[in-house]
């Protein structure tokens, strides 16, 4: 294959923009493609190529235009005015306008989609296209991260909706490639669009997702030349494939971090003395050896990827790791000898599954009895949401502005609040995070927060893990995110 | 004979009801439903839209309805939808079942075509050199696991062949030598263990029957040495070589589970895996009952094999 590509090019020599057929190696088959329904990261790892949002995000976390060529914002803070972008068609050939987008937050916001992004809309009280290439969205409170949500707003053609009910299984929308085919399990191709908005755009004539579930076979592959890329690689094998000749191994700081989350509705975790405690007992730079291999960072309750954000660790001194302050805490709070507790945590990551392990065995050092109960995805995901744990260790997911991080998390009856967690000040100061406009003002707001939640919140933030991608030699120009957003396989080129 | 077949048919009709009741009711055992997992960890979501979905799925209905629900389509050739791809389950099947029988077909061949030559040639030299190597070695086939062996010559083909396409799946009609070439090395990771276990049967086999006092008659009135071992001992040393063969067959089944994962093979055993993950209940119970119909099928052939090998043999 890679020698009849070099035959094409050496024959047609520079007279096609794009050749050449990309082959990814990924772990999974996309379960659906309706960027308003899914939530796996392989339907996303698609979908970002075929769908464009209004706005999208670079390698710096950078709001960037996509479909919208600039904005406003009004002073209070509530009218958003989009300018659109010119000349885009959709993948079936109608021109794109204003009102897909009002037709696409309206399906998002529709409870008959149920979809998952809805949450993020729904300050949006009204949008309204006032022409061809100008949409408008006014919001009923001030919404801070209301851009940052953009990428998201992924916009879909109506008839092509109407026509299949939904987009799980079709995709047409504006972006660099063409869904082509899809062959279950085995592998998905999409084909380069030719009417792209962006000059010179996309660089390879296709890209084929192959579904290849082992790591080991997909490291394989990558080693003799069947695949280019590998868009998500675990540190051991990225570790082995950095001494693959013809390989280079990217790495990025991620978003998402690895959590030990507490039930503050159960003792003794209602006890905010032993949550600092456990924070105490915590060894965060062993778990990045001993996890990690050394690739991840200890973590707060911010990603350091958010620089004008975060917090530094160093100020808080409960992450300092302190087995005997820990304990005096604990007899402090009435526990003198320790209690017993049980860590629930699911076995399909393996990061997830041994920072379980290594927690447990810093913990009964600091005098606790602590037991690890594996469970399988879908019993984990059962009990997460029932608040039916003691104590769990997961990995949640980050995002751009600190608001996603935190709110949902955090305050009273949030979505991913299972922790039960509920403080009044808390409470306040993500309410103003999230209605503030000014960023120096926002900016003291979540170092507040930080302050608040780093020793005594419900969750014992452990680490974030690096993100690591690889490609072969001949692969150019491509870029990792820290969202692991694929934006840049339209800017790959084949050598 | 005919009736023989004709009861061990519908034999498998009461099987397969047994079978779907079971993996009926397993499936819902396991905690979270589809719609858990759909909507996964990180999610916002109100219960009322978690109910909506449930209804859409049919998931909001009594066990017992929902059974007879799916029983019912069943019955009429309706395996019922992907619950994730919206797709019929039977077109799912049916894309996979060949890939998986080409895999288990060749592998079973592999195994046979290599463990006869090996427990004759240890049968024949009982207690000489190669005797021993093809019994420590059937050992050592027999331990290893074959998706470890996969993994292990995927790594050295990667290294010392690289040339060789040794990963992903191309169907047989479009390209017959890289279908070959991709099956090659899953069909001897997975054909492994059943090589170790049919030699050592094959010899214990023969060496008994070699002791045997016909064969000593045999002897004495003068057969030679080949038409003897071959047709008269070989023969009735099958009858246990076949029911391992049998026994095999279920073992390469959900051998060729994990070798299809490891090697990217597209067949039954990655989608059933996959339907289970995503508790995809009508795929799950689909792929499952379809793999009992193969592995009944196999054992009314081992069984019907007994007669041809062994006239004496005969069905009531």
């Amino acid at each position: 294959m890679k020698r009849f590509a070099l035959l094409l090019v050496a024959c047609f020599g520079l007279a096609f923009a794009q050749s050449g057929t990309l082959e990814l190696a990924v772990d999974s088959s996309p379960a659906g493609l309706d960027p308003h329904k899914v939530t796996a990261f392989s339907s996303f790892a698609v979908i970002g190529q075929v769908y464009d949002g209004l706005l999208e995000i670079n390698a710096d976390l950078q709001l960037e235009p996509a479909l919208a060529e600039s904005f406003t914002i009004s002073d209070d803070g509530l009218v958003y005015t989009f300018t659109l972008r010119e000349g885009v068609v959709f993948h079936n050939g109608r021109p794109f306008v204003a009102d897909d987008v009002v037709y696409s937050l309206e399906r998002i916001l529709d409870p008959e989609t149920g979809s998952p992004q809805a949450s993020r809309f729904n300050q949006v009280a009204n949008a309204e296209a006032i022409d061809e290439r100008t949409v408008v969205f006014t919001l009923s409170e001030p919404f801070a991260p209301f851009l940052s949500n953009m990428p998201n707003l992924f916009v879909v053609p109506r008839e092509v909706v109407e026509e299949h009910g939904d987009l799980q299984q079709v995709a047409v929308g504006t972006g660099p490639f063409a869904l082509a085919e899809i062959v279950p399990d085995t592998f998905l191709r999409l084909e380069a669009n030719a009417d792209y908005y962006r000059p010179d755009q996309p660089g390879v004539a296709t890209l084929r997702y192959n579904v290849v579930p082992e790591a080991s076979t997909r490291a394989a592959g990558l080693r003799t030349g069947t695949y280019h890329l590998i868009p998500d690689v675990d540190p051991t094998t990225a570790l082995t494939l950095r001494a693959a000749p013809n390989v280079t191994v990217l790495e990025v700081p991620g978003l998402a971090y690895t959590l030990l989350g507490m039930n503050v509705t159960r003792e003794p975790f209602d006890d905010p003395r032993v949550r600092h405690a456990i924070n105490l007992a915590l060894d965060r730079e062993e778990l990045v050896d001993a996890v990690f291999l050394g690739n991840a960072v200890p973590a707060g309750p911010l990603s350091g990827a958010l620089a004008d954000w975060v917090v530094p660790n160093a100020t808080f001194p409960c992450y300092a790791h302190d087995p005997a302050a820990a304990r005096a805490l604990l007899a402090d709070a009435g526990y003198p000898d320790g209690f017993a507790f049980t860590i629930l945590t699911f076995g399909t990551r393996r990061d997830v599954a041994d920072t379980a392990q290594v927690v447990q065995a810093q913990l009964e050092r600091a005098g606790l009895q602590v037991e690890v109960n594996v469970a399988e995805f879908g019993t984990f995901v059962q009990d997460w949401s029932n608040s039916n744990f003691d104590a769990f260790v997961s990995l949640n997911g980050g995002n751009i502005d600190p608001d996603g991080y935190m709110h949902r998390t955090f305050i009273t009856g949030g979505s991913t609040n299972v922790f039960q967690f509920s403080d009044a000040e808390v409470d306040d100061l993500l309410t103003r995070g999230r209605t503030t406009a000014d960023v120096a003002e926002r900016q003291a707001i979540y170092a507040d927060l930080q302050a608040a939640l780093a020793c005594e919140g419900p969750i014992a933030h452990l680490n974030y893990g690096t993100l690591f991608s690889a490609h072969r030699a001949e692969v150019q120009g491509f870029q990792q995110i820290a969202t692991g957003n694929l934006r840049y396989l339209r800017t790959v080129t084949l050598r | 004979m005919t009736t023989y077949v004709v009861r061990r048919l519908l034999d498998l009709g009461f099987v397969l009801f047994g079978v779907s009741v079971l993996v009926f009711m397993m499936l819902r055992l396991i905690p979270g439903d589809a719609v858990a997992i759909m909507l996964g960890a990180n999610i916002d979501i109100t219960p009322e839209r978690v109910e909506a979905l449930r209804r859409q799925l049919g998931l909001h209905l009594p066990l017992h309805q929902q059974y007879a629900q799916w029983l019912g389509g069943v019955l009429q050739g309706d395996f019922g939808r992907s619950v994730w791809t919206g797709r019929p389950v039977a077109d799912e099947i049916v894309g996979r079942l060949p890939v998986t029988l080409q895999l288990s077909f060749m592998a079973l061949a592999f195994a046979i075509v290599v463990s006869f030559p090996l427990g004759i040639l240890a049968a024949r030299a009982r207690g000489s050199g190669a005797d021993t190597v093809v019994r420590v070695a059937s050992i050592v086939g027999l331990t290893l696991p074959s998706f470890w062996v996969g993994v292990l010559m995927l790594y050295a083909t990667s290294m010392y062949l690289p040339a060789w396409p040794t990963i992903g799946y191309v169907p047989f009609a479009e390209d017959p030598l890289g279908n070959l070439a991709r099956m090659a090395l899953p069909t001897v990771a997975v054909a492994l263990p059943m090589v170790a276990a049919l030699t050592r049967i094959l010899r214990s086999s023969l060496l008994d029957v070699l002791s045997l006092d016909y064969i000593r008659t045999g002897k004495a009135k003068g057969l030679a040495p080949r038409s003897l071992f071959y047709k008269h001992a070989l023969r009735n040393a099958m009858i246990p070589v076949i029911t391992v063969i049998g026994v095999q067959v279920g073992y390469l089944l959900s051998g060729v589970v994990v070798i299809e994962q490891v090697f990217a093979i597209p067949g039954l055993g990655r989608l059933v895996i996959g339907a289970i993950n995503e508790r995809n209940y009508p795929l799950a119970q689909g792929v499952i009952l379809v793999a009992t119909v193969v592995f009944v099928f196999v054992n009314l052939l081992v069984d019907l094999a007994y007669a041809w090998i062994d006239p004496r043999v005969e069905y009531a």
